[in-house]
């Protein structure tokens, strides 16, 4: 059953139309890869689906209910269950990993639960310590950790935030090959529970993620299926591969 | 050693844990030694006043330090809700001890007065100097301790939430906030100016170090009362705020600080927690107001201008943000030194063709000194006792090798 549905979104910025009468669904568990040159509206369908930017006209339907996420904050969003991860890895460098992993961790995110609720999460965050290969780092701070283990932390607290559909955006961007291996198959990993819709344009990427792959082209969508299907279409050779 | 790398270090360096034990035994000793130097005559009841008004001081900064420091909310307002806290309390003093002459001036008549003769006979008492005798709506509660200690942690609480209320969720930030709120504090303080606002315009409050009930106890007695409740509300005060900012609250308020975007990501409503932080210090600055006042003596709308607020933001930058310990050292330090400078303690400079006095240039020092500390020195004072603490632990600064099984240097103690 589809976990998000985006039907007939459009947002222009300045007359410039960013998204245009864009509508596709996602299920769960599913894994996507969402591709397009640049400008195609990839990054403006991820703030949409995660409540940074609002769109014009269109709804984003979520879940069983058919919730309408338009109009709701970020923070509600990411409460019911959507996950963002960064192209940049954004942790917060001056925390310990311990602290950053600890705030991801799923629970009540009312001020006053947070500041007296002393849940016990310790077996939960080795866990996810474990899972990301951060361990023996638990007390460094994040700002110390090398790139990849940046990356790798990132992942970790949308691990702990335990969300029903990860968008995450080029995750493989600055990472050595093996450690795109690692990504790939953790990706992979992950898309047997949850939904998890990656945004790329690594075409070579894409083909080992080896999923359904939708094409973005000037914000709307321009083909859709397996990557053999969509490297096939002529549409998609003349806007984004040929060049 | 063994066990600490299986489950990495504590979450709080251990630095910030003791911090709070240290700053408490060290304002234990400092309390202990100014009622012992007071008791023997050796301070004058002025300067222990000068002190307690000081730890006051110091309990505001380090409620700063939690929005401004910890939060990243440069709040340029805080002393309002100091000097509401210092009306709020000074309304019952000057009350409670008017009342008092009144009623003693009306003992000699036969008939007992009226409530409603007492009434005027306090209105024009009080309100005299602003030509009237009419008693304000908000002095209702004026006649009652409790009611009005009330008032000193709920009128700065309810400004502080509805005004942070509708700036955050505005998502009105940064310099902009900043702005705002020194437009608040300016325009409380314009306000209070006028004779009908109901506070005595421009002549404020005074008459407040008289304490009604005590008024055969001498003023030595009442400096030490004071000094010491002072001393006590900084150290609660410390102690709540050093619990407040370790955990996951102090993590996410830090979070906040750094880049409130991708808190939101992560689910947390951003503007509640500024709203708390901004809500709860301007409380706890309300009260060190109210403790303030009665040391001073007098409360008048200038206390609350926009400068008195850029003043306590200029001591937690000197004393070295996001630390409460700073905080207060700058509060303490500065506000001592300045006390010094403009009372005429510091001797002025001849320099044959011009005379430096430092009654006028104070202000220049002390500007002079908060730009080098911005520039230079951005931990501030507190940063200090980072230099100790490095000195103390082993001297291992660089890494053990380029191999990725190599020690790191904070390994190396093993």
């Amino acid at each position: 059953m589809s976990l998000l549905e985006v039907d007939g979104i459009s947002v222009s910025f300045d007359g410039f139309r960013a998204i245009n009468n864009l509508s596709f669904t996602i299920e769960e568990p599913e894994l996507r890869a969402v591709i397009g040159p640049n400008g195609a509206g990839k990054t403006t369908f991820m703030d949409i689906v995660t409540g940074k930017t609002r769109p014009d006209t269109g709804k984003v339907l979520w879940g069983e209910d058919n919730l309408n996420l338009i109009g709701r904050s970020e923070s509600a969003i990411a409460r019911a269950g959507v996950g963002r991860k960064f192209q940049k890895p954004t942790v917060f460098e001056d925390q310990s990993v311990r602290e950053n992993l600890a705030m991801a961790i799923k629970g009540d995110r009312n001020p006053f639960a947070v500041l007296f609720g002393r849940r016990d999460d310790a077996a939960r965050l080795t866990e996810i310590a474990t899972e990301i290969g951060l361990f023996g780092r638990l007390g460094r701070k994040a700002g110390e950790l090398s790139h990849g283990q940046k990356q790798w932390l990132e992942i970790g607290m949308l691990l702990a935030q335990e969300p029903r559909l990860l968008l995450v955006d080029e995750p493989a961007a600055g990472m050595t090959p093996e450690e795109r291996t690692q990504t790939t198959d953790l990706l992979k990993r992950l898309a047997t529970r949850h939904a998890v819709v990656v945004v790329e344009h690594d075409m070579d990427f894409v083909r080992r993620l080896d999923c359904r792959v939708t094409v973005l082209h000037e914000g709307r969508v321009l083909a859709e299926g397996s990557v053999d299907h969509v490297t096939q279409n002529p549409e998609v050779i003349d806007v984004y591969l040929g060049r | 050693m063994a066990d600490a790398t299986l489950t990495g270090p504590a979450t709080v360096p251990p630095i910030r844990r003791t911090s709070t034990m240290i700053f408490l035994a060290a304002l234990a000793v400092f309390v202990l030694l100014v009622t012992l130097l007071a008791d023997a005559g050796m301070i004058s009841t002025s300067t222990v006043k000068l002190l307690g008004k000081t730890l006051c001081l110091a309990l505001a900064a380090v409620a700063m330090d939690v929005v401004w420091g910890y939060t990243g909310i440069l709040s340029l307002g805080h002393m309002a809700f100091f000097g509401l806290g210092g009306y709020a309390i000074g309304m019952w003093l000057m009350w409670a001890r008017t009342e008092a002459i009144v009623l003693a001036d009306m003992a000699a008549r036969t008939l007992p007065p009226t409530p409603s003769e007492l009434q005027d006979a306090i209105g024009s008492q009080i309100f005299g100097v602003v030509g009237t005798s009419d008693i304000p709506m908000i002095w209702t509660f004026a006649h009652s301790l409790p009611l009005q200690l009330a008032m000193v942690v709920l009128v700065p609480g309810l400004l502080a939430l509805v005004f942070g209320w509708l700036a955050f969720r505005s998502r009105v930030a940064g310099v902009y906030l900043s702005i705002l709120t020194q437009a608040m504090t300016l325009a409380l303080s314009l306000y209070l100016f006028q004779n009908d606002s109901g506070l005595r315009g421009n002549n404020g409050l005074s008459g407040l170090q008289n304490i009604p009930g005590f008024e055969t106890t001498s003023q030595a007695t009442i400096s030490i009362a004071f000094f010491w409740g002072s001393a006590l509300a900084l150290g609660l005060g410390y102690l709540l705020f050093a619990w407040v900012v370790s955990g996951r609250m102090g993590s996410v308020l830090r979070a906040v600080r750094d880049d409130e975007a991708r808190v939101r990501f992560l689910g947390y409503h951003v503007e509640s927690f500024k709203l708390f932080a901004f809500t709860l210090t301007a409380i706890v600055t309300g009260i060190a107001g109210a403790l303030y006042y009665p040391q001073a003596g007098i409360i008048n709308p200038n206390e609350i201008a926009p400068v008195a607020s850029i003043y306590l933001a200029v001591w937690v930058a000197i004393g070295g943000r996001g630390r409460l310990y700073g905080a207060a050292i700058g509060a303490i330090v500065v506000s001592l030194l300045s006390n010094w400078f403009t009372s005429g303690g510091a001797p002025d400079i001849d320099l044959g063709i011009y005379e430096i006095r430092w009654t006028e240039w104070w202000l220049v020092l002390l500007g002079v000194s908060f730009i080098c500390v911005t520039l230079f020195a951005p931990q501030g004072l507190g940063g200090l006792f980072d230099l100790l603490s490095a000195r103390r632990r082993s001297g291992r600064r660089a890494s053990y090798g380029p191999d990725t099984g190599a020690k790191r240097p904070e390994e190396g103690a093993e």
